[in-house]
C-alpha cells in the first residue's frame, strides 16, 4: 500500500513536495530551452550535430528552423508562467507551510489537493506533448494571440495538432488552478486557528490567500478564452477570425485579464515569503504589517483593472489607453510601500544574513529595478516604441522571473528542513546566491539596451538587420552571461540532492520561527 | 501557536527522512492529537469550497457573456436574430421545480421525514435529468432550424452559454444522483446531510444562473 499512499498522497506536505519536484523538473526543461534559444540569436548559422540528431526535420544539418526557435521560446514561457512560477511559490510552499501557519493540520480538501496536482500533471504531459508534434510544436507564444493560433494547421508549421494541444494543455491547467485556490481560500477561512483573526495571520498567509483569490477570478476566465479558441480551431466557429465575424482583439482582453493578475499570482506568495523571512532574520516584527497586508490587497484589485496595458499599441481606443496607463502607474503605489516597509524592517537592525535571508534581499532589489522599467512600458507613448522589444523581455524577466525566482530560492533555502527534515548546505548556498544575482544582472540589464536599439523581440534571426549590427556584440555578451547563469545553477541542484541525504538534520519550532539545530548525530 | 515538529525528524534513530515518507498517523494527513472535529472536515468547509466554486463559475460565465457583448457591439449587420425553440420555455419550468422539490426535501429531511426526503429529492433527481434531455431536444430544433455553431455568431454564444451550462448541470447531477443512491438505501448519515445541503444549493445556483441565461436571450441578445 505504501506506494501508492505516497504517490496518491493527501497529505499536504507530500503533495507540496511533488510540486516542487514538478516544477524543478519544469524549470530545468525551461532553462534548457533558454540555452538553445540564447545560442541560435546570436550563432543562427552554426551547424550543430546533436540538433540535427533531436530534431531531423526541424533543424537538418543541425540549423535550427525559425519555426523551431519560435515552438523552444513558446514551450520556454509557457513552462515557467504556468509550471514554474505559477507552481512552486504557490502551490508547493503554500501547501507546505500554509497549514500549520494558520495552526491547523491539513488543507480543507486533501483529496481535491490531490485531485488538482494529478491534474497539473495531466496538463504539464499535454504539454511535453504538444512539443513532439510530428509538424512541429506550438509557436504561437505563452500568449497565442489569433487570428494564427485560431486558425489550424493551415495557418503553418506548428499551428495544427502541436497548438491544439497546448491549448488543452493550459485548459487543464485552468481547471486545476482553480481547484487550489478553492482549496487555499477555504483552508485560510475554515481552518485558521479559532484564536487567529484575520489581521493576525502571518504575511505569507494573507499573501497565498490573496493570491488564491487572484487565480480564481482570472484562470476561469482563460479557460472560457480557450473553450472558445478551441471552437475556433476544432469545430469551425469564428470567435476570434474577422472571417468568421470575430475579433482578434477580443482574445486580447479574454487573455490579458488573466494574464495581469497572472504576474501577480507569480510574484505576491514571493512578497509574503519576503516579508516572513526578512523580519525573522532581522529579529524584530515586520515594520507596517497593516500596509503589508492592505497592500497586497491594493495590488490584487489594481492588478485586475490593468489588462489593457498590454494592448497599448493593438488599436485601444486612447481614452481607455489613459485610463489603464493610470490605474497600472497606480500600482506603484502599493509597491514603494511593500519596498519601504521591508527597508524599514532592515533599517538598524543587524540582519542574520544567511542564503534565504540573502535571496530576500537579492528579491527586493530585482524587484526595485524591474518595477522600474515598468512605469516606462505603463505609459501609452512611451510604449509605442518599447512594445515587442527586448526591453520588454528585460523588464518581464527581471520582475517576474528572477525576482519571484528569487522568492522561490528564499523559501527553499527556508523551508527545505520542513520538506526534507535536513538544512541546505550555507555556504553553496551564498556562492550559488553571489553569482546567481551578479548574473542575473549581467543577463538581464543589458537587454534594456538592446530594446532602446530598436531590437525586436520574438524574432528567431536578427543578425541580418543592418540596424542592429551595434547590438550584436552586446547580445553575444548576454548569451554568455546567460549560459554562465544557467551553468552555476549546477551548484543549486548538487545542493539540493546533497543535502537532501546528507545536510544536517534539524528540527523545525513553529512558535520561534527559528532554527534549532537538532543534537542528532548525522550520517 | 503550540510547537510544531516535522514528524521526519522525530525519528531516533536518525535515519534519512525517506523520499516521500508516509502521511502523519491519522489518515488524511491529520495528526491525530490535534485533530479538532470543529475545524476541517466539515460542513461549513463544505459550504465555502461549494461558494467559491460558485464564485469561479461566474467568472467563466461572465467572460463568456462579456465576449457575446463585445461581439454584438462590434458590427450590427450579421447578428441575425435566434428564434427561440419553445421547449425551452418548458425545460426553464422543470429546472425551476426542480429547484423547488431539492429544496422541499431538504426541508423535510431537517425535520427527520426520511421517507418523504426520498420522494422529493427524486423527484427533483428526474426533473433534472428531464431537463438535461430537454436541452439536448432544444439544440436539435435549433439546428433543424438552421442555427448551428458555424455561420452564425449569436447561436454560436448560444450553444457555448448552454453547453457550458449543461456541463456544470451534469456535474450537479453526479452530485444529486449520489444523494440518492445513499438516500434509497436509507444510508444518509450527518456527512450525507451536508452533501444533500451543498448540492442542494449548487442545484439553485444553476437554476439561477439558467434564468439569468434566458433573460439575456429573451430580453437583449
Ligand atoms: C536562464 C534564464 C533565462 C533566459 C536566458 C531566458 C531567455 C529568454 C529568451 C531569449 C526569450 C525569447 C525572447 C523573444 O524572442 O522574444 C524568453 C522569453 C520568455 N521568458 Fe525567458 N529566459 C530565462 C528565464 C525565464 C524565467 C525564470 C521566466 C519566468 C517568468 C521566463 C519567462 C519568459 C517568458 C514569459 C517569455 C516570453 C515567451 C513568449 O514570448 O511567449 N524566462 N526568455
Ligand atoms: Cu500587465
Amino acid at each position: 500500500m505504501a506506494l501508492r499512499n505516497r504517490i496518491f498522497s493527501t497529505d499536504h506536505r507530500t503533495i507540496a513536495r511533488q510540486y516542487f519536484f514538478l516544477s524543478l523538473i519544469a524549470v530545468i526543461f525551461g532553462v534548457v530551452l533558454s540555452i538553445l534559444m540564447r545560442f541560435h540569436l546570436v550563432y543562427p548559422a552554426a551547424q550543430v550535430k546533436w540538433f540535427e540528431w533531436l530534431w531531423p526535420v526541424k533543424a537538418s544539418g543541425g540549423v535550427m528552423t525559425p519555426e523551431l526557435y519560435l515552438s523552444l521560446m513558446t514551450l520556454h514561457g509557457t513552462i515557467m508562467v504556468f509550471f514554474v512560477l505559477t507552481l512552486a511559490p504557490l502551490n508547493a510552499f503554500g501547501n507546505l507551510v500554509l497549514p500549520q501557519q494558520l495552526g491547523a493540520t491539513q488543507m480543507a480538501f486533501p483529496r481535491l489537493n490531490m485531485l488538482s496536482f494529478w491534474t497539473t500533471v495531466v496538463s504539464f504531459l499535454l504539454l511535453i506533448a504538444s512539443f513532439t508534434c510530428q509538424d512541429g510544436g506550438p509557436l504561437s507564444g505563452w500568449t497565442a494571440y489569433p487570428p494564427l493560433s485560431a486558425l489550424g494547421a493551415i495557418a503553418g508549421p506548428g499551428q495544427g495538432l502541436g497548438q491544439t494541444l497546448w491549448f488543452f494543455s493550459i485548459g487543464v491547467f485552468c481547471i486545476a488552478a482553480t481547484l487550489t485556490s478553492i482549496n487555499f481560500i477555504a483552508t485560510v477561512i475554515e481552518l485558521r486557528d479559532p484564536a487567529m483573526r484575520m489581521m493576525q495571520m502571518p504575511l505569507p498567509c494573507w499573501n497565498w490567500f490573496v493570491t488564491a483569490i487572484l487565480s480564481l477570478l482570472s484562470f476561469p476566465v482563460l479557460l472560457a478564452a480557450g473553450i472558445l479558441i478551441l471552437l475556433d480551431r476544432l469545430a469551425g466557429t469564428g470567435f476570434f477570425l474577422p472571417s468568421g465575424g470575430g475579433s482578434p482583439l477580443l482574445w486580447q482582453h479574454l487573455f490579458w485579464f488573466f494574464g495581469h493578475p497572472e504576474v501577480y499570482i507569480a510574484i505576491l506568495p514571493g512578497m509574503g515569503i519576503v516579508s516572513h523571512i526578512v523580519s525573522v532574520f532581522s529579529r524584530r516584527p515586520i515594520f507596517g504589517y497593516r500596509a503589508m497586508v492592505y497592500s497586497t490587497i491594493a495590488i490584487a484589485v489594481l492588478g485586475l483593472l490593468v489588462w489593457g496595458h498590454h494592448m497599448f499599441i493593438s488599436g485601444l481606443s486612447p481614452y481607455s489607453a489613459i485610463a489603464f496607463s493610470v490605474l497600472t502607474m497606480a500600482i506603484g503605489a502599493p509597491s514603494a510601500v511593500k519596498t519601504l516597509n521591508w527597508i524599514a524592517t532592515l533599517w538598524g537592525s543587524r540582519p542574520e544574513l544567511n542564503t534565504a535571508m540573502l535571496f530576500c534581499l537579492g528579491f527586493v532589489s530585482i524587484f526595485v529595478t524591474g518595477g522600474l522599467s515598468g512605469l516606462f512600458l505603463g505609459q501609452p507613448q512611451i510604449d509605442a516604441y518599447f512594445h515587442d522589444t527586448y526591453f520588454v523581455v528585460a523588464h518581464f524577466h527581471m520582475i517576474m522571473g528572477i525576482a519571484a525566482l528569487f522568492g522561490i530560492f528564499a523559501a527553499t533555502f527556508y523551508w527545505f528542513p520542513l520538506m526534507f527534515g535536513r538544512k541546505l548546505n550555507e555556504r553553496l548556498g551564498k556562492l550559488h546566491f553571489y553569482l546567481t544575482f551578479i548574473l542575473a544582472y549581467g543577463t538581464f540589464v543589458p537587454m534594456h539596451f538592446a530594446g532602446f536599439a530598436g531590437n525586436p523581440r520574438r524574432y528567431a534571426d536578427f543578425t541580418t538587420f543592418e540596424f542592429l549590427a551595434p547590438v550584436l556584440p552586446l547580445q553575444k555578451g548576454i548569451t554568455h552571461s546567460a549560459f554562465t547563469l544557467a551553468a552555476v545553477q549546477v551548484i543549486f541542484l548538487a545542493n539540493l540532492f546533497w543535502s537532501m541525504r546528507r545536510g544536517e538534520v534539524i528540527v523545525w519550532t513553529g512558535d520561534t520561527e527559528t532554527w534549532q539545530r537538532s543534537h542528532t548525530p548525522t550520517r | 501557536m503550540a510547537t510544531l515538529t516535522h514528524p521526519d525528524s522525530l525519528k531516533s534513530d536518525g535515519a534519512p527522512p525517506p523520499f516521500f515518507p508516509e502521511p502523519p498517523t491519522g489518515g488524511g494527513g491529520d495528526d491525530s492529537d490535534r485533530n479538532r472535529p470543529e475545524r476541517g472536515n466539515s460542513r461549513s468547509a463544505a459550504f465555502i469550497g461549494i461558494v467559491v466554486m460558485m464564485c469561479a463559475s461566474v467568472m467563466t460565465f461572465s467572460a463568456l457573456l462579456s465576449a457575446m457583448v463585445v461581439r454584438r457591439g462590434l458590427n450590427g449587420t450579421d447578428w441575425h436574430h435566434l428564434t427561440l425553440p419553445s421547449i425551452l420555455w418548458w425545460n426553464t419550468g422543470i429546472l425551476i421545480l426542480s429547484s423547488v422539490a431539492i429544496d422541499v426535501a431538504r426541508r423535510l429531511l431537517r425535520r427527520g421525514r426520511r421517507q418523504e426526503f426520498n420522494y422529493w429529492w427524486t423527484a427533483g433527481t428526474l426533473m433534472g435529468t428531464w431537463f438535461l434531455i430537454g436541452q439536448i431536444v432544444a439544440w436539435k430544433q435549433l439546428a433543424e432550424h438552421g442555427f448551428t455553431l458555424i455561420g452564425n455568431q449569436h447561436s454560436a454564444f448560444f450553444y457555448v452559454l448552454t453547453w457550458a451550462h449543461a456541463a456544470h448541470v451534469v456535474g450537479a447531477l453526479v452530485g444529486v444522483f449520489y444523494v440518492e443512491y445513499r438516500a434509497l438505501r436509507f444510508r444518509l448519515g450527518p456527512a450525507g446531510r451536508t452533501w444533500v445541503d451543498v448540492s442542494a444549493l449548487f442545484w439553485h445556483f444553476l437554476d439561477v444562473l439558467w434564468l439569468f441565461l434566458m433573460a439575456i436571450f429573451v430580453f437583449w441578445a
